[in-house]
């Protein structure tokens, strides 16, 4: 194989490899975080993106654009805590090539409403997979997440799921999505949690809950006020999204 | 002088080179029609710089000057003709030239009682400046004058790549800031009444215009100019060749011209661009070793996924619907690389929940893309994708089946870069598919450089780099030029190719149906272009 000059990269697996022991060599993780979270390389070019789509001025079309652009690089990211398997190929050229396969099936699963909106980029890299969606509203009279609805690929107890939802603030609603998916089959550590912000309250609790669950995010943000908004955030970003 | 509305504003004007090896011709239609700024080609242009990515030597000047309608564009026609396959050639008419009128000019222009045939019509700090640009390489963006407006249009013609430029007009020899700028003077001396009788003929014919009208414009305008200060710049010539049955003339013209393009190309065959094997193999060895975290070098990180997409693309049997969706999907992983070599600075956003967010923001004046064709071609969806409006240039160069050079063919760029000024705040994103040889990268680069876009401003994105080609000496040229790849291949060897080889033809069209010479890297992805495009 033709190993580049990279300082990040690592040895390559020479084998069959499963997500679960091969830490991708593009995490980043800031020091202090649960080992199972991993961000985005924390560059200049990335906290630009961010910086757009946080402006409270930004134009729902540049929203769209630059958010779509940091759905594209989480999605990619996320894709490398997949299993793969050696395989050697032979190029045009009439040499072999020992790279690698993907292995194993994957479906998204959206938590309505937000999280639909990072569909498209997964479809973009994944062609036709399958998306499942899950509606989680707070319960009016426990003041709890609670299922109204949720809809899923038959067979999903054997695939890997990357669980989408763009904002990870008190971590509420998305535990309640994985204790569904539990529910439904999927072991814990097939789930891929996909997310552009998230605060570090949020973080810890969902990663005590659910220790072997990978949660790709791209920024850590400072924290949460009284009304469990993310601070600084960006506003409700199903709103923004869709509706402003 | 109204006589000259004959030459039309809409001029013809493309720079540089048809695709295909013409000889050179001239159309007849065109040479009554027009005068100003033809290019005349027959092929590409052979580097035009050595091995360390200097320049080797400015493009050959001739200025012609003699009365109106004395011949002079003829002769710098026969002159062309005679040369048989030169690569580029500019023919630059003083006519560009005049000033900027004032309202009061343009009124005496149209009641023909502006004097247009004194020197001082001329902008001649201008010619000589836009002469001496294109003298030496680079880019020059020349006046366009209206002669149905009497007036200077806002738009401008860009030129660039001329190897011998030819600048004719009656005051061509009359400034000494032009003559300096010369390889060959010329004057076309030519009877007065034969240049009248021309001059009658032509105005009745073509311009419907009365003898009487001609007349008087000659006597008031035209020949006391020619007596002032066509006639006497004669003296500067260093050769004068007769208004008429000029052959044995031309022929001795384009015979020096013809050597002293030779003396100047002696360099290009040794051009070690052509042939980058020639890097000593210590250079290359330290080159690569400190290119662990060398700044100029960024290889993307080795995941899954992308050794995944690799081996996707790499592999002979992929379908095309594959591929492409496969290139298509690494191109973005490279643009979003290359975007992070550009400039950022400190912005703070205030959110909507009113919380103040300390962030960056790009901190680029221009933008733009320039992708060597066609393989360039996918990964300029990938900068798109990054910047949806980002203005995209082209360069088509091709490698010359004989001499195994690289020949530059065309060029569109961008007014970021077509423009000097704003050339040296762009920051460019060069696409290629591979680095092989280096040869296109560094026929590329220079393009750029000689239009003044800085080399820490250029960054060139491409699939793959073949550790043991061209990119030592690329590097060594314009060490600051960075390289954004997503693979280093071993091996970078000589081919020999059959035409119409799918697997392996590179991207020129093959039809003289020889073998020809190539570079492959291995074990590379194959042909790029075709696999995206055939």
């Amino acid at each position: 194989m033709s190993l580049a000059h990279d300082p990040n990269s690592s040895d390559l697996p020479s084998s069959s490899t499963m997500a679960s022991t091969i830490a991708p060599t593009s995490q980043n993780s800031p020091a202090g975080l649960p080992p199972s979270v991993f961000t985005l390389p924390q560059t200049a070019q990335l906290e630009a993106l961010y910086t757009i789509i946080r402006d409270k001025d930004t134009s729902r079309g540049d929203f769209l654009f630059y958010s779509d652009r940091i759905i594209r690089l989480l999605v990619e990211e996320a894709l490398n805590h997949l299993p793969v398997v050696a395989k050697s190929v032979q190029t045009p050229t009439g040499a072999t090539y020992d790279g690698l396969g993907f292995e194993g099936k994957i479906c998204g699963v959206s938590i309505l409403r937000a999280g639909e909106a990072m569909e498209a980029g997964l479809r973009e890299v994944c062609r036709s997979v399958r998306i499942g969606k899950i509606l989680i509203q707070r319960d009016e009279e426990t003041a709890l997440p609670k299922l109204f609805y949720s809809k899923f690929p038959q067979d999903i107890a054997s695939r890997y799921v990357l669980l989408l939802d763009p904002m990870l603030a008190t971590g509420g609603s998305a535990m309640k999505a994985v204790e569904v998916l539990v529910e439904h089959g999927v072991p814990e550590d097939r789930i891929i949690f996909v997310n552009l912000i998230s605060s570090p309250e949020g973080l810890k609790t969902f990663c005590a809950k659910y220790p072997t669950l990978r949660v790709i995010t791209g920024w850590i943000d400072k924290g949460l006020n009284e009304q469990a908004y993310i601070i600084p955030g960006l506003g409700d970003f199903g709103e923004r999204r869709y509706c402003i | 002088m109204a006589l000259r509305a004959r030459l039309s504003s809409e001029l013809p004007a493309k720079l540089v080179v048809p695709a295909m090896p013409t000889p050179t011709t001239i159309t007849p239609t065109r040479e009554h029609k027009f005068k100003t700024n033809t290019i005349l080609a027959s092929h590409g242009r052979p580097p035009w710089y050595d091995e360390t990515g200097k320049r080797i030597s400015d493009a050959f000047v001739i200025g012609i000057a003699g009365g109106s309608a004395s011949g002079k564009t003829h002769v710098a026609r026969q002159i062309v003709k005679a040369l048989g396959s030169v690569p580029t050639v500019v023919i630059l008419s003083q006519d560009s030239f005049y000033k900027w009128h004032t309202p009061a000019e343009i009124e005496l222009a149209y009641a023909s009682k502006f004097d247009f045939d004194h020197p001082d019509a001329l902008d001649m700090p201008m010619f000589a400046s836009c002469l001496r640009d294109l003298k030496e390489g680079k880019q020059s963006n020349i006046p366009i004058y209206s002669f149905k407006e009497h007036q200077r249009l806002d738009e401008k013609k860009y030129l660039y790549g001329a190897t011998i430029i030819i600048a004719e007009g009656i005051m061509a020899l009359n400034d000494p800031s032009l003559r300096a700028l010369y390889d060959l003077k010329i004057f076309v001396q030519c009877d007065s009444d034969l240049m009248l009788a021309r001059r009658i003929k032509r105005d009745v014919t073509e311009r419907g215009r009365e003898v009487e009208g001609i007349l008087e414009q000659y006597l008031r305008y035209v020949k006391p100019s020619y007596d002032n200060f066509v006639g006497p710049t004669s003296r500067h010539a260093d050769i004068i060749v007769p208004g008429s049955d000029n052959n044995v003339a031309i022929d001795l013209i384009s015979t020096h011209v013809r050597r002293q393009l030779a003396e100047r190309a002696t360099p290009f065959r040794k051009n070690i661009a052509a042939t980058p094997m020639a890097t000593p193999m210590e250079e290359r060895a330290s080159f690569w070793s400190t290119n662990k975290d060398h700044a100029s070098l960024i290889v993307l990180p080795q995941t899954h996924q992308l050794i995944g997409i690799y081996t996707i693309i790499r592999d002979k049997t992929t379908k095309t619907q594959d591929f492409i969706f496969f290139v298509d999907r690494l191109a973005m992983f490279l643009m979003e690389k290359a975007m992070e070599q550009l400039p950022y600075r400190s912005k703070t956003v205030t959110t909507p929940i009113g919380a103040d967010a300390l962030g960056k923001e790009l901190d680029a004046k221009y933008i733009c893309g320039v992708s060597v064709l066609r393989a360039g071609g996918p990964l300029e969806k990938g900068l798109q994708r990054v910047l949806n409006d980002v203005p995209m240039g082209s360069l088509l160069v091709q490698t010359d089946t004989g001499s195994g050079e690289p020949l530059l063919l065309h060029v569109m760029l961008p007014e970021y870069i077509r423009l000097r000024h704003l050339a040296v705040d762009t920051w460019v994103f060069l696409l290629d598919a591979q680095i092989g040889t280096g040869a296109a990268a560094f026929m590329a680069i220079r393009s750029l450089l000689d239009h003044g876009v800085r080399q820490d401003h250029i960054i060139f994105v491409t699939f793959l780099v073949a550790r043991s080609g061209g990119i030592t000496i690329l590097h060594r040229a314009f060490p600051q030029v960075k390289v954004v790849c997503g693979a280093v291949d071993e091996v970078l060897r000589e081919a020999w190719l059959d035409p119409y080889d799918k697997d392996l033809g590179s991207d020129a069209p093959n039809t003289n149906a020889e073998r020809r010479k190539c570079y492959i890297v291995e074990p590379g992805m194959g042909q790029i272009g075709d696999r995206y495009y055939l």
